[in-house]
């Protein structure tokens, strides 16, 4: 095996939003930061839904908003319920906006961009086949039969944790542990966009669709419009998906866009990009015990560091932000003689006190929630049925409670709505 | 109004025409390796639904799989019930290269 004489600080795996982030921190510290990323560019293998909540990422990136490919500004929010052609929806509009529509390609490349001129060397089409143990601790990691060391390793390798399972820290994935992403990315001049969804130049929709688009399995669909397109896609519990789809995803995602509803708003579009990932969804489960061995620190999904909220993900600002803290660790552990163990494990205690870990835990019950059968099938029905009832009027006209009886008749007792509004009102 | 039926019919495109706006650099060499024995054995067969690139198809009642249009999810890697399925990533800078996503 050839050693490459070069030693880093730091090699980061992963040039996605954790990998790039430590890599940044790390390089504007002073340390010398190898970023390795196996794409043709950095980005080049990133996928997500499409909005990202920028607060965090404007603590670590100066001057984040006026400088990171920011698409669109979401003041438009929507949920809505979807019951066969019919949907019942909340919108939320407003100036105040705390999350941004972009495409996750453009926002690593960027990320990774910023750590390289803060002095990190980025390397691409660099597969890293397994890390590197000197003495029972990581030094560095294997590339095609070549070693590189250095003196800490970042994981930020993402969902798929080949390196981690390779090392014995996880388990193999459960389909019960992760979801399953898929999207197209739908061509739209931006005058279009605007004027099919009510926005003005760099205002953004997120909309979120539970209910009739999922054919009953756990999860929903999304919508975002980014500057000149729109992305398009549903996420499924993949254990879930696995025991019950009955025909093949893709076409899930293609009779969404082609659902009566929605058709208007991409008829004139042309798919630009077809892309899937899988999503983190328990994070108790997912997390390796710890997160920090001898020279070694996990960052990102691979660490299993999302947050579902039920109506919304939080991916991307949790990512960096954990490679931002990984990076501070590291500083704090090499001013207390090098990334040992005992020194590295101030970064699992950063995280626990770092909104990370305090959100994952105040949210942890909403990945049981996500598997409640009636939340995606028979409210969304007795939504849809009970505003059918007030709103298509001939003759007779029905009072709420009257329409409320006959929608809920024969689908779910009383006593099951309040249960079941009590547990979303506790766990989401 | 057009009928659902009617859009049905007229605009869910093929799996094959969506994958081509997307941009690979295949490998000459395989970075998932399929144990098609085990497939035999297997009566579930959720890879071929789920994989959402269809890399799993069904030819004259056995497992077909190719890798050339991969969008390394790895959802065939843990949803395989007979772990059939060898998974790499591929080699340096091969594979998938999203642009929009």
């Amino acid at each position: 095996m050839k050693h490459i004489e070069k030693r880093f600080d730091a090699i980061v795996v992963g040039a996605g939003p954790a990998g790039a982030t430590a890599a940044y921190q790390l390089a504007k510290m002073g340390y010398k930061t190898l970023l390795l990323e196996r794409g043709r560019t950095p980005g080049s293998k990133s996928m997500f839904g499409g909005r990202v909540y920028i607060r965090p990422l404007k603590d670590i990136y100066e001057d984040f908003e006026k400088k990171a490919p920011i698409h669109r500004w979401v003041k438009k929010e929507r949920i809505s319920l979807v019951y066969d052609e019919s949907a019942t929806t909340i919108e939320y509009t407003s100036n105040k906006t705390t999350s941004f529509t972009t495409y996750l390609t453009q926002l690593s490349h960027w990320m990774a961009n910023q750590a390289v001129e803060q002095g990190a060397i980025l390397l691409t089409e660099i597969r890293v086949d397994r890390l590197y143990k000197e003495d029972g601790r990581y030094r560095g990691v294997v590339v095609e039969d070549e070693v590189v060391k250095s003196d800490v390793v970042i994981d930020a390798e993402g969902i798929n944790r080949l390196l981690l399972e390779r090392e014995g820290i996880v388990e193999k994935l459960s389909p019960d542990h992760v979801a399953l992403g898929v999207k197209e990315v739908i061509k739209l001049e931006p005058d279009t966009i605007n004027n099919l969804f009510g926005l003005d130049n760099n205002e953004g929709l997120s909309w979120i669709l539970m209910g009739d688009v999922t054919d009953g399995i756990p999860g929903g669909a999304f919508i975002y419009t980014n500057r000149d397109s729109v992305s398009l896609g549903i996420v499924v519990l993949l254990g879930e998906a696995a025991r019950r789809i009955d025909r093949h995803i893709y076409i899930l995602v293609e009779e969404l866009r082609n659902h009566p509803l929605l058709y208007k708003y991409f008829k004139d579009g042309r798919i630009m990009e077809y892309s899937t990932h899988l999503i983190p969804e328990d994070p108790s489960r997912l997390m390796p015990k710890k997160l920090y061995y001898d020279g070694l620190m996990i960052v990102g999904d691979a660490a299993g560091l999302l947050l579902n909220q039920g109506y919304t993900y939080r991916g991307v600002d949790f990512a960096a932000y954990s490679g931002y803290i990984a990076a501070k660790a590291y500083e704090k552990a090499h001013g207390n003689g090098g990334a040992s163990e005992e020194n590295l494990k101030i970064y699992q205690k950063m995280l626990e006190e770092s909104f990370v870990m305090k959100m994952l835990r105040k949210f942890s019950s909403v990945s049981r929630l996500m598997k409640k059968e009636r939340l995606f099938s028979t409210y969304p029905q007795l939504i849809n049925l009970l505003a059918s009832k007030l709103m298509h009027i001939e003759y007779d006209s029905y009072k709420l409670k009257e329409a409320f009886d006959e929608a809920r008749k024969g689908r779910v007792g009383l006593i099951h709505i309040i249960k079941d509004l009590w547990e979303v009102s506790r766990k989401l | 109004m057009t009928t659902e039926t009617e859009v049905k019919k007229r605009k869910i495109s093929r799996i094959e025409d969506i994958l081509n706006n997307d941009v690979w650099d295949v490998d000459y060499e395989p970075h998932i390796i399929v144990d098609y024995s085990k497939c035999r054995e297997c009566e579930w067969k959720p890879c071929i639904r789920l994989c959402p690139a269809e890399c799993y198809t069904m030819v004259g009642g056995e497992v077909l799989f190719s890798y050339e249009g991969c969008l390394e999810c790895g959802t065939c890697r843990v949803i395989c019930p007979e772990k059939a399925v060898k998974w790499e990533y591929p080699k340096s800078g091969r594979g998938i290269h999203f642009r929009f996503s």
